[in-house]
């Protein structure tokens, strides 16, 4: 390619097909809930499961869970600072939310309107991790991922005890709706969470609240992107790639560590506040150890330092438990029915009664295997040893590897 | 779009004679915000439009002014290809003074001989390195006045000479010359006619010190109108000539003739823009990114181009590989298919094309960079026709052309429609040009002819015929009658103790089409068989020797492996199949180094010196006669 500037070497959009590809995809993303709707043909032959009520959560979730492995990507992956105390501010930002957002009652709450609360839970969660930030800068490595442990507990702890706020870990408490108000007023001016009609269109509230959140995850992916493109964002990659020649070369590790940590923590906070608000009602014992591992395997398994990786990551630990638990069910349907050429090897997987055995446990407990949901841990785990072993760009990387091919065309290199 | 002709018209009387500086002026007011050139500086292309170069040519021209130059004065330019080569070259022309280019390969002591043959007076020494051969030789060098620097690092050694000028100095100088004296230039330039001598080129020399050959203005202009702007040389339509929106690549030394008429001469009357590549060794990388529309070079660049297609294609993967060998083998047969039909596609050969294009040969040749090339050429030295049915294979139009510094590269050329490979095409049209019956040398008479060779008039004599026709040196004969091969350089013709003529430069070059050959010399004269030195390519023959396993450690230790003489045993085994028993080669020694210009072997431009070679390796030789 022939670069007369930088501006065209570093655009995001640099070629034609990326224009095309990115425009396609988000029109195909547009049209998923309108698929149910009355009187819009099927467009998208084959997803248009997609548009079922549950599958848009779980879509839903995964933008979620997007704009928070960006946070921690720009942490892990871009300056590289190990954390697992994502979940701490997580769980700042959904508590903040709720204190500022939801309605006085019983527990904790002062009824603004969400564009006060939604940032408001982000900068609580930066001011936090900028606080916390100074021992990354003492610390590195495995120790760090201790001291951000050690946050997750301490947080846990918290957020237990402090029953006006949180509600305790016995009920939980409930969380703002996703509501535009102006100020406190009766109707709220765009009400994303329940059914209604938009343009003409009669859409349930799931598909209002997906498309807030797919709206959010665009905006933050272009500030994820564009942060890469920056001083800071190529300061984070030096001190990642080695701290101590990034502080000859100039770069102020300490201030650099701490804002890396800021924003990380914001879109933390964010995410916390909105993955509470979508749930709706959520114990302190959410925001655990758990959670931060599925962000370290969000951000591991997609790629590390690469924001179409995050989004990849998402998506595929997001929907992994559902595709697993789907898989599962058909299986012992197949197994059950019991007329197939392949039962005896469907047989070995699913435990289908009492001294069965097998590796996926579908009976709640009775006789040998895994769980569901312990399978899905599993897998996680052997997830994230082998991509970390076989393929450490992650799923970006396997993209990366497709394109090197044809890139290459019709060499090697 | 006007012609030539009528902008030449157009000029107002006093202007004085339309020289290269006079265009960059034209563009500059006719198209002030097109990029006239582009450089890589810093990972980028940084462009520089038409206007922006007329100012700096204009403020380089006044700070010559300011430095004395007067007409006639001659200005050294001992450079890589970079815009500060071309801006002072055109700034010295504007001046009416007279620039010579040094390669930058050249030692101190060929510095020292150009720069006191051509007596200049301002020197350009581009770094540190060009600059400490001229100070190792200063002492001799009683004409010159002022060293200009472009890079400023390493000079400070010389802080108190007033000798050197840095580049931005000698700026500031013009810019200031140019505030108190206004129109200086421009009236230096009226004065401009077409009998000023603009650029000395040094002849390479493979026998004897380089000759500066005089190129005056008018031979200028009626090289670009014979070689560039005029109708049928990039396509056989009609009006469609180099222009504005065609790209070339300025990779090879400017000082030679072929890579000014190709560069800046062509970039001065068509508008096209030049592109400075980084270096030579990063040619290949700037072809992909530039991806130039006219592309001329050497066949060295050719072959080792041809190379990397193989070798690349060697270590792709299965798929690719299997891929691009169907690609090759339709490519085979296109090329085989044109060089039949003149170059041009024949039914089969264009079905085979639109089918492969897709597959294969769009992106192969957006590998190597030549996926917009409308109009590629190869001189300078002979090619072997191979190398050119592959590149006509891939659908790269290519054509052979010749012609020399005495005469401005002003003789053949094949053109398209009328390309035949293996020749070096038709005479320009109107132009003298002659093969004599007695010795079959070929002769030209033209406006292009050189006006001789600078402070040599012997010399001069001995290069023309006595009815004034210019002495090539090169043996030529009739095709079809209508296009020419050229034979050998007389001086290289071999003759047999057998009485036999042999051409050793048609045998070398089908030597060299194994990619595994670097260089090749055929010996024979006055012997009773012909035996050469091979010179194998370092990278190729050590890639070839990894993949089997056989350790080596240097260049020599590389050639003589018994492997390795076994190989070169087959190419030469090879050629001698193609040419009769008289012309075969019998025996052959390996070259135990790499050739080099600074050691001697090579000239500037690349060729072997032959009395050096007899001279370096007539052990080898006298061995292979058993004397």
């Amino acid at each position: 390619m022939l670069y007369s500037s930088y501006e065209a070497d570093q655009a995001l959009m640099n070629t034609g097909p990326k224009k095309v590809i990115l425009t396609l995809f988000l029109l195909f993303l547009a049209f998923i809930p309108l698929q149910m709707v009355e009187g819009i043909p099927d467009l998208i032959p084959g997803f248009d499961f997609l548009g079922n009520n549950d599958w848009l959560k779980l879509l839903s979730t995964a933008c979620i869970f997007a704009i928070g492995a960006l946070g921690l990507n720009v942490l892990t992956g871009l300056a590289g600072q190990v954390s697992l105390g994502h979940a701490f501010f997580m769980g700042l930002g959904a508590y903040t939310a709720a204190w500022l957002g939801a309605a006085p009652g019983p527990l904790a709450g002062i009824g603004l309107p969400m564009w006060i609360w939604l940032p408001a839970a982000g900068v609580v969660a930066a001011i936090v991790g900028v606080a916390v930030g100074p021992t990354a800068v003492r610390v590195r490595g495995l120790y760090l991922a201790f001291v951000t442990l050690g946050l997750v507990f301490v947080g846990e702890y918290i957020f237990r005890n402090w029953s006006t706020l949180t509600g305790g870990s016995q009920s939980g408490r409930t969380f703002p709706d996703f509501e535009l108000r102006l100020w406190k007023e009766e109707t709220p001016l765009v009400d994303f969470a329940n059914d209604g009609t938009w343009f003409g269109v009669a859409l349930s509230g799931e598909a209002k609240t997906y498309y807030l959140l797919v709206f959010l995850l665009v905006v933050f992916v272009l500030l994820a992107k564009n942060l890469q493109r920056t001083r800071a964002g190529r300061a984070f990659q030096s001190i990642r790639d080695r701290d101590i020649a990034a502080e000859i070369m100039g770069v102020n590790e300490f201030k650099y560590k701490l804002t890396a940590f800021g924003i990380s923590s914001f879109y933390a906070g964010v995410a916390g506040a909105l993955l509470a608000s979508f749930v709706g009602r959520t114990i302190p014992e959410r925001w655990d150890l758990f959670l931060s591992v599925q962000f370290i395997a969000i951000v591991l398994i997609g790629g590390a330092g690469v924001v179409t990786g995050t989004l990849l990551g998402s998506v595929f630990v997001i929907t992994l438990p559902r595709i697993v638990q789907d898989f599962t069910g058909w299986l012992t349907e197949y197994v059950t029915e019991g007329n197939g050429v392949f039962v005896w090897l469907a047989d070995l997987l699913v435990v289908t009664g009492e001294g069965d055995f097998g590796l996926i446990n579908v009976q709640q407990g009775i006789g040998s295997g895994l769980s569901v949901s312990i399978l899905n841990q599993v897998l996680y785990g052997l997830l994230i040893i082998g991509f970390l072993i076989f393929e450490p760009l992650g799923l970006y990387g396997i993209w990366l590897r497709i394109r090197n091919y044809w890139k290459g065309w019709p060499f090697t290199y | 779009m006007t012609t030539v002709a009528e902008r030449v018209e157009a000029l107002p009387a006093d202007s004085g004679y339309r020289t290269a500086a006079w265009m960059v002026k034209e563009w500059a007011e006719s198209t002030p915000d097109r990029v006239a050139f582009r450089e890589k500086d810093f990972g980028i292309w940084q462009e520089t439009s038409w206007a922006e170069y007329w100012d700096i040519v204009l403020d380089a021209a006044h700070g010559l002014l300011a430095l004395g130059v007067d007409v006639g004065d001659r200005v050294s330019i001992h450079s890589e290809d970079r815009p500060e080569w071309v801006i002072l070259d055109i700034a010295t022309i504007a001046v009416r003074g007279v620039s010579t280019g040094l390669y930058p390969t050249n030692p101190a002591i060929e510095v020292q001989y150009l720069i006191s043959d051509s007596g200049a007076r301002i020197h350009l020494a581009e770094d540190q390195e060009q600059a400490d051969k001229v100070m190792e030789v200063i002492h001799t060098l009683p004409d010159l006045e002022k060293i200009i620097h472009v890079e400023p690092r390493g000079f400070r050694q010389w802080r108190d000479d007033d000798r050197f000028l840095f580049w931005d100095d000698f700026m500031d100088l013009g810019r200031q010359h140019r505030a108190d004296n206004p129109g200086a230039v421009e009236s230096r330039m009226a004065e401009a006619t077409a009998d000023d001598i603009i650029t000395l080129v040094y002849t390479s020399g493979t026998t004897g010190p380089p000759k500066g050959a005089m190129i005056s203005n008018a031979n200028f202009t009626y090289a670009v109108e014979q070689v560039i702007n005029v109708d049928g040389r990039v396509s056989k339509k009609p009006g469609d000539r180099v222009g504005p929106d065609d790209l070339i690549l300025t990779y090879l030394p400017l000082c030679h003739i072929a890579e000014r008429i190709f560069s800046t001469w062509t970039s001065v009357s068509s508008g096209a823009s030049l592109n400075f590549a980084e270096s030579i060794e990063t040619v290949q990388q700037n072809l992909r990114e530039i991806q130039p529309t006219i592309f001329f070079a050497v066949p060295r660049i050719w072959e080792k181009i041809h190379a990397t297609i193989a070798i690349k294609a060697r270590d792709a993967s299965v798929f690719k590989r299997i891929w691009l060998g169907l690609g090759m083998w339709m490519a085979g047969i296109i090329g085989r298919q044109r060089v039949a039909n003149d170059g041009d596609h024949t039914v089969l050969s264009g079905v085979l094309y639109v089918i492969g294009y897709p597959l294969v040969f769009r992106a192969l040749k957006e590998r190597i960079g030549m996926r917009r090339c409308r109009y590629a050429a190869s001189g300078a030295a002979p090619i072997a026709p191979e190398v050119l049915q592959d590149f006509l294979g891939l659908g790269i139009p290519i054509y052979e052309l010749y012609g020399m510094t005495e005469n401005c590269a002003v003789a053949t050329t094949n053109r398209p429609g009328r390309n035949k490979v293996g020749t070096v095409g038709e005479p320009y049209p109107g132009i003298g040009f002659r093969i004599d019956e007695e010795t079959g040398e070929i002769q030209t008479k033209h406006p292009a002819v050189f006006v001789g060779y600078w402070n040599k008039p012997e010399k001069t004599a001995e290069t023309f015929t006595e009815d004034g026709w210019l002495k090539t040196g090169d043996v030529g004969e009739w095709v079809d009658g209508t296009h020419v091969k050229i034979v050998d350089r007389i001086k290289h013709i071999i003759i047999t103790s057998g009485g036999k003529n042999v051409s050793p430069s048609e045998i070398e070059n089908s030597l060299k089409t194994s990619p595994y050959v670097k260089e090749a010399m055929v010996i024979g004269d006055g012997k009773k068989f012909l035996t050469a030195l091979m010179g194998i390519e370092f990278d190729v023959v050590g890639d070839w020797a990894t993949r089997r396993g056989i350790p080596y450690t240097t260049y020599r230790d590389l050639s003589e492996k018994p492997e390795v003489i076994e190989l070169m045993q087959g190419v030469v085994g090879e050629t001698n199949e193609k040419f009769a028993r008289v012309e075969n080669i019998r025996k052959f020694r390996m070259i135990p180094k790499e050739l080099d210009h600074e050691d001697g072997e090579l000239t500037a431009t690349q060729k072997l010196k032959r009395e050096a070679m007899d001279e370096m390796f007539g052990e080898l030789i006298s061995d292979m006669y058993g004397s």
